[in-house]
């Protein structure tokens, strides 16, 4: 592990059930080399903030599945495959129905 | 309380192979059919994932247009099945899998599924084109689907199974299920164990529903670990890309002191059980033997690297299969460049599949009426260990499952509301959402995940199986009662999904530990070291489970065998193993 350091990761934030605009939160991760931003994401959830949502609740976790699509530093990019090198900032994918924070669908109907 | 209603025939429960499948025959027979699924329809579950090879005797593939081996029957294809089982096969659900499966692969080629290459007994293809072919089919059947959905209890009144309740994961809505018929497809619990080589949905919800709506389980101690797993680093971690990598073109494994610990072995059983999917059984054991005797690597495994092959000659193979190191989005190529300064990976054991769980019947039903099960969630026909494709047994319980429980909602009256059981679970779902402050689900799946891995691994001792049931069952009785969200919002609030699939994984451990450390012997991929022989004089026997009024009812029933007789005897694991290995036919391939 060794070259450990840390990265600053800006999360858009939203909770519709709360009814307000959406926001960022910034958080300091710990990161360490051949580190994905799933990955970070986890560690935020695990140790940081426990009320953070982002979509892997059936995530493949190896680039397969394609639903861990967020935007990050602008370019959609799979949180899986994408690793940590240095600060990022991270949103849902642009014109989509946000659910919550970084989860968000494309259309939905009611089951 | 609940928020929205269903009504249909026949529920579907999980939206892989095995439930896209059942959806499919439920159509066909007429019922009414709802898939519940609980990632995203068609990219979810296990099958996506899967490599993706389907089986079937060397016969029936050259009966649908395929190689297959000429000289191979049904017969020597049952066999070798029973002997890859160590002989716990339930040989009924086997004659079903050697009977169906050529008309399963020819169905989905019909539906549009493309082949890569054949062998002797399996063509090859990927898990997405399987999945994409039966989401094809069943969309044009008018099978109908609700996605991202988790399904959190069975419903049951007068013991026959009535609906589900689901938990509508972006909205936070309960949802219920009203159907005549349950067929269960939610595969395996890999969420139970870190590392694991599975997707994130797979935390056993169908099984450990089943099993507090009463049915039986069975086989719940056997749980294939997969060897040569990546470990590290953490981006590539649970892939089963080096897993790939030596099967198909050779590599070798070697010790923290750089010794190829494979070489202490028999050379019969080195040859055979790395050639084929035999490694399941004995490299995983080997290598897990390597860890704990502190010849293992920083992160719980040991290494693989291009071995005596020329790196030239290796990276030439992998590129003609894996252009460019790829496979899917996953980028490998920092793998090459390691093998090129000489460094090696870091691989190991990880949970893979499990033999064991809801036991299902020659129709694929429960002990449950109107349930039914399928896949992985259900017992197998594969015994102690499994060799051959589960893609195929999937489609061939899918189907069986789905049309027998489309017969039974046929001549079923729909039942009134059963609202005091609604309300009870309801509570219960909603409990870590109202608490103010406890206990962090994470918390307590990260430290469960790793007992797991460690005390329920390839190696079982009755000190580290009894000190694993000892804490999940105090787990039960405290934390996951004390479990808490740091967010009371209902919209995709992964601390309570976590929660109600902690209920699950904790659940289900404790039973796998306590089948464990029943089943006093080796056998499959289930090895004692404090047991270190296959027992045939007393543990021909399937262990099963069901819930009791305050505590677990074990029974346990003799292998079901119809046309091979195992034999009596006590043998050391590894020469047992041996026979197995040898008593396989002359059928070429790696099945």
């Amino acid at each position: 592990m060794g070259n450990q350091r840390q990265v600053k990761l800006t999360l858009r934030r939203y909770d519709p059930q709360i009814g307000e605009r959406p926001y960022d939160s910034v958080y300091d991760v710990p990161c360490f080399q051949g580190m994905s931003l799933l990955n970070a994401l986890d560690f935020i959830y695990e140790h940081i903030d426990g009320s953070l949502a982002y979509c892997d609740h059936a995530a493949c976790q190896h680039g397969i599945c394609g639903q861990c699509t967020l935007l990050v530093n602008g370019k959609p990019s799979l949180m899986c495959q994408t690793l940590v090198a240095g600060d990022m900032v991270v949103a849902p994918l642009p014109n989509r129905i946000v659910v919550r924070d970084l989860v968000y669908v494309r259309e939905r109907e009611k089951p | 309380m609940v928020e929205g209603t269903s009504e249909c025939d026949v529920l579907v429960v999980g939206g892989g192979g095995a439930g896209l499948r059942a959806a499919i025959a439920a159509r066909h027979e007429g019922a009414r059919t709802l898939l519940v699924n609980k990632g995203t329809y068609g990219k979810s579950g296990a099958t996506v994932m899967a490599g993706a090879d389907l089986t079937a005797d060397g016969r029936s593939l050259r009966r649908i247009g395929f190689f297959g081996e000429s000289r191979d029957t049904p017969e020597k294809f049952l066999l070798d099945i029973v002997h890859q089982g160590f002989n716990l096969n339930n040989q009924k659900l086997l004659e079903i899998y050697i009977r169906d499966a050529g008309d399963r692969l020819e169905e989905l080629l019909e539906w549009g599924m493309p082949v890569e290459r054949s062998d002797e007994r399996s063509i090859f293809t990927s898990g997405s084109a399987i999945s994409r072919a039966l989401v094809r089919w069943a969309k044009s059947v008018g099978v109908e689907v609700a996605s991202d959905v988790m399904t959190l209890e069975l419903i049951t009144e007068d013991d026959r199974v009535v609906g589900a309740l689901g938990l509508d994961l972006l909205t936070g809505e309960l949802v219920h299920f009203r159907a005549k018929a349950v067929v269960l497809a939610s595969g395996g619990w890999h969420k139970a164990f870190y590392p694991n080589a599975g997707p994130r949905d797979l935390s056993g919800d169908g099984v450990a529903m089943a099993y507090r709506a009463g049915a039986a389980l069975a086989n719940m101690e056997f749980i294939t670990f997969c060897c040569n797993v990546i470990l590290w680093p953490p981006i590539w971690q649970g892939s089963v890309f080096a897993y790939a990598l030596i099967m198909l073109f050779g590599g070798r494994l070697t010790n923290k002191q750089g010794d190829a610990f494979l070489e202490a072995y028999d050379p019969d059983v080195v040859r055979i059980g790395t050639s084929s999917e035999w490694n399941k059984c004995c490299v995983s054991l080997a290598s897990q033997r390597e860890v704990e005797e502190g010849r293992g690597s920083p992160h719980g495994g040991i290494y693989l690297d291009n071995g005596d092959i020329p790196l030239e000659v290796f990276d030439h193979r992998v590129r003609a299969v894996f252009p460019g190191w790829k496979y899917h989005a996953a980028d490998f190529a920092p793998m090459a460049a390691m093998l090129r300064k000489g460094e090696r990976i870091e691989v190991g054991p990880a949970v893979e599949y499990f033999e064991g769980g809801v036991a299902v019947d020659e129709g694929y039903g429960t002990s449950i009426e109107g349930l039914y099960a399928a896949g992985e969630c259900a017992t197998s026909p594969f015994g102690a260990n499994r060799v051959v494709a589960a893609t195929t047994e999937m489609l061939v319980g899918g189907a069986v499952a789905g049309s027998h429980a489309a017969q039974y909602a046929k001549c079923t009256q729909p039942t009134r509301e059963p609202s005091v059981e609604i309300g009870r679970l309801q509570r219960e779902i909603l409990r870590p959402l109202e608490s103010r402050r406890g206990v962090s689900p994470a918390e307590v799946r990260s430290q469960v995940q790793r007992l797991a891995h460690s005390h329920l691994g390839p190696i079982r001792t009755r000190d580290r199986l009894e000190e694993l049931a000892g804490i999940l069952d105090s787990i039960q009785k405290e934390e996951l009662l004390a479990l808490s969200t740091t967010s009371k919002s209902r919209c995709y609030n992964k601390e309570w999904v976590e929660a109600l699939e902690l209920r699950n994984i904790v659940q289900l451990l404790e039973l796998s530990a306590r089948a464990a450390l029943a089943r006093t012997e080796s056998r499959g991929v289930h090895y004692r070291s404090d047991f270190p022989r296959t027992d045939n004089d007393h543990w021909l026997q399937e262990i099963v489970a069901r819930k009791g009024e305050d505590r677990v009812e074990w029974t346990s029933r003799p292998v079901i065998a119809t046309c091979l007789s195992p034999g009596s005897g006590k043998k050391p694991y590894m020469d047992m193993l041996k026979e197995m290995m040898l008593a396989r036919s002359q059928v070429g391939g790696p099945h």
